[in-house]
C-alpha cells in the first residue's frame, strides 16, 4: 500500500498514535545529541540529522533490565518473573540500517533459546522508518548489501519526495494495519512517479572479498597494527545496533535479589578473563579481531548474515578514531594482494 | 490509617580506638540517647572509603556519621589526618550532586567523651529527622532490590 | 611546525633515542585527527599538527599494547605534559623512560575546548624538546579558572540532584571515560571487582550514581583537566564539571594543583596538621 504524508500532519499522526494506545519513540535533539526517545509531541521530532546517536537496539535489548527477582526463605526460593516489559509502541523515524539490524538479530535471539524479552518486544513494536536523504562519510550501508531506502526490517517506510511530503510504503501486515488505524492522517499517493530524495552512499569495499580473507587470516599483523590506538573502551559495541552481548549479574541481599541483564562487549579486557587470571584474548589486537570476525565471519557462517548494517556509529563514537570501514578496506586490499 | 513517625536510619562509621570506645563509655555510663544509630566499627577513619557512604545510602541510610580520634590522637599516627583530607573534597562533591551535606556528619570523639557521643547522635538524629527520609536516593533502587536494614549476601561481604 | 615535528621525530628514531613516536595523524574526517605510533623514520610524514589534536597521548603509556613498542617520544601539549608530572609523582613512569616533544599550543577543538579558554600552560612545563614558538604562560585567576562551575554551584539542592540524575541516567556504563583517562591506570578498576561488588555494574540510576561519583572522586587532586573523559562520553555527560569541582576544592583546601610542580606532595597522599576541619563537630 502506498500513501502520502504531509509534514503538517505529523501532529495528528502523533496524537493519533497516542489515541490508539501507542507509545511513540522518535529522534529528539538534546544539546549535542540526537537520540531515539519517547516523545509526547510532534514538534519534539528532529528530522535534519544523519542518524541518531543511540541505536534502535535499546528498545529491544535495554542497557540494563531485570530478568527475574527472587526471595530466599529458610527452605524455599520464590521466583517472580517480570511482566509488562513489552509495551505497544511505534518507533518513528528510525533509519533503514537500524531497522535492518532487527531481522539480523532475530536470528540469534530465536536460535538455541528463544529470548522472550526480545521476541515479545519485537511483536509489540512497529517500526516506521524514514529513508536517509543525507549521509556522512561514516555511512557504508551500501557496502553491506543495504541502501539508504532499504525496506528490510521496517513495517512502514517513509521517503521524502518534496520539502513537505513523504511517500509512505507499507512493508508488512503490521505496517499496513497501523496505516489503516490512522487512515485520516494520510492522503493518496501522487499518480506520477515521485522524485524520491535519497542519499547517495558511496560503496567502500566489496563484501564478497572479506570473508574469504578472514577465513585464512586469523593470525595477521593487521590486527595489532590497526588496533594499537584502541583504548578498549567498548563504546563501539554499546552504540552498535547489532552487537548483542550481555552479562548477567545478581544484585541481591541475603534474602532477596534481582537477576539483571546488562550490555557487555568484546572490547573489554574483562570480557573473556577467566577466574584463573588467564585471558584467552589477552591483547586489544585479539579483541579487535574478534569484533571483525564475529561480524563478518562467524555470524555469516552461523546465520548466513553479516552482523553489521553499515550505520558507522562505532566509527563516529570511537575516542581513538578507529574506523571500521577503513579496516574492511584494508582487508579488501590485503585480499587483493 | 494512623501516621507513623519517621525514624531516621543513621549509620555510624567509627574508629575502634576513640569514638567506638567513647560510645562504649556512654553505654557503660547508662547514658540515654536516640536509638536510631547502627554502628560499624573500623580500625581507623583512615580506612573509611567514600564508597562506604554511598553503599550506606544505597542500603537505606537516611544519614551518616563518620567519627574518629581527635587530630594528634590517631592510634596509627596519621589515619585521621588522611581521612580529613578525603572528606574535604568528597563532601563538596556530594553536595554538588545534590546530596544535602547535613545528611553526613563528621566528628572527633575520644574514648573519654561519652557525653559528646550522646550529644552528637542526638543532634544528627534530630537534623536528619527534620530533613525527612532520603527518598531521592532510595528511589534510585529502581532495578535492584529495595533494601532496607537487611544483611548483605555472602558475596557482598567478600 | 608540522615539518619541525617530523624532523624531530625522524631524528629521534634514526639516532635510536626512542623506538616509537606517539603523535597525531590524519583522521577519518578533516575535523578529526587520530593517534599514530611511528616506529620507522620513513613514516614520519604521517605526523600532523592542527587544532583537532585534542587527544592526550599520555594515556597510551598505560596500555600494554603501546608500551610493547619500546621507549616512546610523546608529542605533548602543555595540558598533556602536566599528566607526565603526575605520573612521575605517582611512580607510574620514570623520567628516563619517556622523551617529551613539547608543543606550544594556542588551543584545540572547534569550538575551542573549555580547558583552552583558561589555559595557563600554552608552553609545556616539562619537555625534552620544544617545538613551536615559546609563549608566555600567563597566570589565570582562580575565579576565572573555575567560572564554568558558577551556574551549577548556584543551583538549589533539589535542582542539583535533578540535573545530575538526568545526566547520570544517560550513562551506558561503557567506561570510555575511565579507559581514555591517562590517570585511570588501575589494572582492574573498582567497578570490575565483584567480591565484594562495590559498584553495581548495571547502568541503572543507582549504579550510575555510584559509578560517576566514584570515578570523579578517584581523580580528586589528580585530574589535570585534559577533558578527554568528557570528549569521549558517547552520551555527552558533562563529566568535566565533576572533575573541575574536585579540582577547585583541592586547590581551595590544599592549595594544590596537580601537574604544575614536581616538588609538590600529591594532595591525597599527604596532609597538613592544620587542614580545614570546620565541618567537623
Ligand atoms: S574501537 Fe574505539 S570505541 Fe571500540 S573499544 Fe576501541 S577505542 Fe573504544
Ligand atoms: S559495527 Fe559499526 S557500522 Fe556496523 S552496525 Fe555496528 S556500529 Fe554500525
Ligand atoms: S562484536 Fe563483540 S560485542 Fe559485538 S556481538 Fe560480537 S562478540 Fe559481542
Ligand atoms: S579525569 Fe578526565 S580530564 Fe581528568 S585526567 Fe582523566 S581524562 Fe583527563
Ligand atoms: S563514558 Fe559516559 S556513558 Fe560511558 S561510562 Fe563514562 S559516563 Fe558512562
Amino acid at each position: 500500500m502506498e500513501k502520502l504524508l504531509n509534514k503538517n500532519n505529523f501532529d495528528s499522526l502523533i496524537t493519533g498514535l497516542k489515541k490508539q494506545g501507542y507509545k511513540t519513540i522518535a529522534p529528539r535533539k538534546d544539546n549535542r545529541l540526537v537520540t531515539l526517545e519517547e516523545i509526547q509531541d510532534a514538534n519534539e521530532i528532529s528530522l535534519d540529522h544523519v542518524i541518531t546517536n543511540n541505536s534502535i537496539k535499546e528498545y529491544f535489548l535495554p542497557k540494563t533490565e531485570k530478568i527475574l527477582s527472587y526471595t530466599i526463605d529458610k527452605n524455599k526460593v520464590e521466583i517472580e518473573e517480570p511482566e509488562g516489559f513489552a509495551v505497544k509502541s511505534v518507533i518513528f523515524g528510525s533509519r533503514p540500517c537500524d531497522a535492518f539490524s532487527l531481522p539480523v538479530m532475530d536470528k540469534v535471539f530465536n536460535w538455541d533459546c528463544v529470548d522472550k524479552f526480545w521476541v515479545e518486544r519485537r511483536e509489540a513494536v512497529t517500526i516506521v522508518t524514514i529513508s536517509c536523504d543525507k549521509c556522512d562519510s561514516y555511512c557504508f550501508c551500501t557496502s553491506v548489501g543495504l541502501a539508504p531506502d532499504a525496506k528490510q526490517g521496517s513495517d512502514v517506510l517513509l521517503t521524502k519526495i518534496s520539502n513537505d511530503d513523504y511517500l509512505v510504503e507499507t512493508v508488512t501486515e503490521k505496517g499496513e494495519n497501523l496505516i489503516k488505524e490512522l487512515e485520516s492522517v494520510f492522503s493518496d499517493p501522487p499518480s506520477d512517479t515521485p522524485d524520491r530524495q535519497v542519499a547517495t552512499v558511496e560503496k567502500k569495499f566489496d563484501i564478497s572479498k572479506i570473508k574469504p580473507w578472514l577465513d585464512e587470516n586469523f593470525e595477521h599483523d593487521v590486527w595489532d597494527d590497526f588496533s594499537n590506538k584502541c583504548i578498549g573502551c567498548g563504546a563501539c559495541t554499546f552504540v552498535c545496533p547489532t552487537c548483542h552481548c550481555f552479562d548477567i549479574v545478581d544484585e541481591c541481599t541475603m534474602t532477596k535479589g534481582d537477576r539483571v541483564k546488562n550490555w557487555d562487549g568484546c572490547q573489554f579486557k574483562m570480557f573473556t578473563m577467566h577466574t584463573s587470571g588467564h585471558n584467552p584474548r589477552s591483547t586489544q589486537g585479539m579483541r579487535w579481531r574478534q569484533r571483525i570476525m564475529h561480524k563478518f565471519k562467524y555470524y555469516v557462517e552461523k546465520f548466513d548474515s553479516t552482523l553489521c548494517v553499515g550505520c558507522g556509529r562505532c566509527s563516529r563514537v570511537c575516542p581513538a578514531d578507529m574506523n571500521i570501514s577503513e579496516m574492511l578496506e584494508i582487508i579488501e586490499t590485503e585480499a587483493g594482494k | 490509617m494512623s501516621e507513623t513517625k519517621f525514624e531516621p536510619k543513621i549509620i555510624a562509621f567509627l574508629c575502634n580506638w576513640c569514638t567506638y570506645a567513647g560510645a562504649d563509655l556512654a553505654g557503660t555510663g547508662r547514658k540515654q540517647y536516640q536509638a536510631n544509630v547502627r554502628i560499624i566499627k573500623l580500625p581507623c577513619t583512615g580506612g573509611i572509603d567514600p564508597l562506604f557512604l554511598i553503599k550506606a545510602f544505597e542500603r537505606g541510610a537516611d544519614g551518616i556519621l563518620v567519627s574518629g580520634c581527635h587530630p594528634g590522637d590517631c592510634h596509627y599516627n596519621s589515619g585521621n589526618y588522611h581521612a580529613r583530607r578525603r572528606w574535604n573534597v568528597f563532601r563538596p562533591l556530594l553536595e554538588f550532586c545534590g546530596i544535602n551535606p547535613d545528611r553526613i556528619q563528621f566528628s572527633w570523639i575520644s574514648a573519654a567523651e561519652g557525653g559528646k557521643w550522646v550529644e552528637t547522635i542526638n543532634s544528627i538524629v534530630d537534623t536528619v529527622r527534620a530533613l525527612g527520609p532520603f527518598e531521592g536516593y532510595h528511589k534510585l533502587n529502581t532495578i535492584g532490590p529495595e533494601i532496607s536494614g537487611e544483611a548483605a549476601a555472602p558475596s557482598e561481604t567478600g | 611546525m608540522i615539518e619541525e615535528l617530523r624532523k624531530k621525530a625522524e631524528e629521534l628514531l634514526k639516532n635510536g633515542t626512542v623506538k616509537v613516536v606517539f603523535g597525531y595523524g590524519e583522521g577519518s574526517t578533516p575535523e578529526r585527527t587520530r593517534p599514530v605510533f611511528i616506529t620507522k623514520p620513513e613514516d614520519v610524514n604521517k605526523l600532523t599538527w592542527n587544532k583537532y589534536c585534542v587527544y592526550n597521548l599520555t594515556t597510551y603509556l598505560k596500555r600494554q599494547e603501546t608500551r610493547k613498542l619500546g621507549k616512546p617520544a610523546l608529542i605533548l601539549k602543555g595540558c598533556d605534559a602536566r599528566t607526565i608530572i603526575v605520573l612521575l609523582k605517582e611512580c607510574q613512569i620514570k623520567r628516563e623512560d619517556v622523551y617529551i616533544i613539547g608543543v606550544t599550543c594556542d588551543g584545540v577543538g572547534d569550538p575551542l575546548a573549555t580547558k583552552c579558554e583558561a589555559c595557563d600552560v600554552h608552553t609545556p612545563l616539562i619537555y625534552d624538546d620544544l617545538v613551536g614558538e615559546k609563549r608566555e604562560n600567563k597566570e589565570v585567576p582562580f575565579e576565572e579558572r573555575y567560572a564554568e562551575l558558577d551556574e551549577y554551584e548556584k543551583l538549589g539542592e533539589k535542582e542539583k540532584w535533578e540535573f545530575w540524575q538526568k545526566q547520570f541516567e544517560k550513562c551506558i556504563k561503557c567506561y570510555a571515560c575511565s579507559n581514555i583517562c591517562p590517570l585511570c591506570f588501575c589494572d582492574r578498576c573498582i567497578v570490575e571487582k565483584n567480591q565484594p561488588q562495590w559498584i553495581d555494574p548495571s547502568a541503572h540510576p543507582r549504579g550510575n550514581l555510584s559509578w560517576n561519583v566514584t570515578r570523579a572522586y578517584h581523580l580528586a587532586g589528580r585530574c589535570i583537566n585534559c577533558e578527554e573523559c568528557q570528549r569521549v562520553c558517547p552520551v555527552d555527560i558533562p563529566l568535566n564539571l565533576l572533575n573541575k569541582k574536585l579540582a577547585k576544592e583541592a586547590e581551595k583546601s590544599f592549595n594544590y594543583r596537580p601537574g604544575y610542580n614536581i616538588d609538590d606532595e600529591l594532595a591525597m597522599s599527604t596532609y597538613k596538621e592544620d587542614d580545614d576541619q570546620d565541618f567537623f563537630k
